[in-house]
């Protein structure tokens, strides 16, 4: 790895969520001066979420009080907290306030009645599978007025963003991929900005390569980004972790970025620990089993998931292998277990 | 008007029926009805992998069932006759009048299996009740459609019952449906507090299905002995209606058993009105089942 310039992380949110941080910027700016409004940001795991309020913390160090979660909340230990709480209030990870069982809503509520009587602006971030649950049974979304959900990156920005910590490193991409990888259709995503309403949406756009000729120079980083943002599906953790381990210093080949198909055929009880795994980016094995009840058996179905790819273990901790992220997603809404 | 028809059908010209036209005829037959197989089976397969746009992959095979057999009865008919546009037609009257007193059931089969084709008043893949019967559509044929019931017992319905028989589909052409689960507790117990377990259960069991426009609604309503806690939701998978059915009232019930929440006491209970505790739900697959029980238990 080189020894070269590495941005922070406060720089690269300011770079990657410009106008997200602006809305909280105004928010924080504007506390006192007008009715304030909750804000809620939203992000896919991996997302960036954190160098958002990384870059709040940095930009405002004696304004807020920050109080984030790390695991399932399981007591009401941090209601006294959020009284003695500077005006403005950052809380990570939201989503671990609930629990998807009978009585599991209880911590949640708690925090819902507490913000619905309190003065104070609160800025909290959420799991995009557990917002959309949640506003779905709890319909969270009228607590928080202010919804940023951050946006999904396309190659160029990857590419950028994760090459400025390359500066003055020569890295080499080698296009080695086999002829018959090379030939074929591919089937990427573009962005596109809708004229008048001004919505970037996502197309697939389909490629076909009759040619086996190698790519060359910028074609091949071009093509290497291509195929990272493939699997990361804009989320900047995903890219980056695929970079990483993919990344055999100075050497960047093409053959060294996993193709993982994504042909997932599981049972109900395998998408439901999926499903709960993905909804709280991060869980235990304690708090899984609390969720699954005694009608699923959780060694077998985690075994499972873990040799399928697409789940993987941490310190205790599991969580949605990030090269699966995407597959995982696009699965679990085609069978209707998240919405 | 007859004069201008008579020439016509006098001129109709039959081709000589060799051993070369009765196998170009068999052939025609048998690759119609291997091609409706084929695409049904292909079909069927892509839908399962379709997810939610399960039902959308099967609505396409009664039509193309259609198309196929109306091509063989084209290719059939002119590999005996060499008609004219106007013979052609005053043939197909004559035959249509021909199947329609020689054949009249299995033509009205045959017009009702078109009506479900366009009309669709159900489609492969939904959950239907009709008559006493009660399961999932798995083939819509051009003479009868064929049901999957719950005891995996597959009913093969005539088409024409759709001219005199009213049909409830429970999840028109969606791949969810709304389960109704009824669940009955003491009235002495705490009736809001059962409310909100079933609530928690319902919301949080792995085939539930919410959105804006698949809400769900828990609902309490109050009988001489016992009070009735109910819950409408949508499963997201009717495949799963009776797993949700089961997976929210065990889940429930363990939560009312922690909480005190008790069944309603037998002995409070006037003869006449045990039998509807036994009632979970009123949902035509339920009314099914119990009837279904009911002549099992007449049986033995």
């Amino acid at each position: 790895m080189p020894d070269g310039p590495q941005e922070s992380a406060g720089s690269i949110a300011a770079s990657l969520f410009q106008n997200e941080l602006e809305t909280i910027t105004a928010a924080i700016e504007s506390y006192g001066k007008k009715p304030h409004q909750n804000i809620a940001i939203i992000a896919d795991p991996f997302a960036g979420q954190q160098l958002v309020i990384e870059e709040i913390k940095r930009r405002y160090p004696d304004t807020i009080s920050y109080l984030p979660f790390f695991s399932v909340v399981t007591g009401k230990d941090f209601i006294p907290n959020l009284y003695t709480a500077k005006d403005v209030v950052v809380m990570e990870r939201c989503h671990f306030l609930a629990l998807r069982k009978i009585g599991g809503f209880v911590m949640l509520d708690e925090f819902l009645d507490f913000i619905s009587s309190s003065e104070k602006l609160f800025i909290t971030t959420w799991n995009s599978y557990s917002w959309s649950y949640l506003n779905a049974v709890r319909q969270i979304e009228g607590f928080f007025p202010e919804i940023i959900h951050l946006p999904k990156m396309d190659s160029k920005t990857l590419k950028d963003l994760i090459l400025v910590k390359y500066e003055g490193a020569k890295i080499e991409f080698v296009d080695d991929r086999v002829i018959e990888e090379k030939k074929g259709i591919e089937v990427l995503e573009r962005k596109i900005t809708l004229p008048i309403v001004n919505r970037v949406v996502s197309i697939p756009w389909i490629t076909y390569s009759p040619s086996v000729s190698k790519l060359e120079g910028i074609e091949v980083k071009d093509a290497v980004f291509d195929r990272i943002n493939s699997i990361a599906d804009g989320n900047y953790g995903v890219a980056q972790r695929v970079w990483e381990r993919s990344l055999d210093y100075p050497e960047m080949k093409m053959s060294n970025i996993p193709v993982t198909p994504c042909a997932v055929d599981l049972t109900i009880n395998e998408a439901f620990l999926l499903t709960i795994i993905l909804s709280m980016e991060s869980i235990q094995l304690v708090d899984l089993a609390e969720i699954a009840g005694p009608e699923i058996n959780i060694d077998q179905n985690l075994y499972r998931l873990i040799q399928h790819g697409l789940v993987e273990e941490e310190k205790g901790y599991f969580h949605i292998k990030p090269e699966a992220l995407k597959c995982v997603g696009n699965y679990l809404t085609r069978i209707r277990m998240v919405w | 008007m007859a004069n201008g028809i008579q020439p016509d059908l006098t001129n109709l010209s039959i081709r000589e029926i060799d051993v070369g036209t009765i196998l170009y005829i068999g052939a025609v037959l048998v690759i119609a009805y291997l091609a409706a197989r084929m695409l049904s089976w292909v079909l069927m397969r892509l839908s399962e992998r379709a997810g939610v746009y399960r039902i959308s992959v099967t609505m396409a095979i009664p039509l193309l069932k259609i198309a196929i057999y109306t091509t063989a009865l084209y290719l059939f008919v002119t590999a005996i006759i060499e008609p004219s546009l106007s013979q052609l037609t005053v043939f197909a009257g004559f035959f249509g009048a021909a199947l329609g007193f020689g054949l009249k059931d299995v033509f009205a089969d045959i017009i009702g299996g078109l009506v479900i084709t366009f009309e669709r008043p159900y489609q492969i893949g939904d959950k239907i009740a009709i008559k006493e019967h009660y399961g999932e559509v798995i083939d819509i044929g051009l003479r009868s459609t064929r049901i999957r019931t719950p005891f995996d017992s597959v009913v093969t319905i005539p088409n024409f019952i759709i001219f005199d028989q009213s049909v409830s589909s429970a999840n028109a052409g969606k791949t969810e449906m709304m389960v109704v689960i009824d669940l009955f507790i003491d009235p002495e117990s705490n009736a809001e507090l059962a409310m909100d377990i079933l609530k928690d259960a319902v919301v949080t069991s792995k085939y539930v299905y919410i959105t804006e426009h698949r809400p769900y609604t828990i609902l309490l309503d109050d009988f001489p002995f016992y009070k009735r806690v109910r819950a409408k939701a949508y499963v997201n998978d009717l495949r799963y209606e009776f797993e949700f059915l089961s997976e929210v009232t065990r889940r429930a019930w363990m939560a009312y058993a922690r909480e005190g929440i008790r069944p309603p006491q037998v002995q409070r209970i006037l003869p006449e009105t045990a039998g509807q505790t036994a009632r979970i739900s009123e949902s035509p697959a339920r009314k099914g089942i119990n009837e279904r029980r009911s002549v099992e238990s007449q049986e033995e």
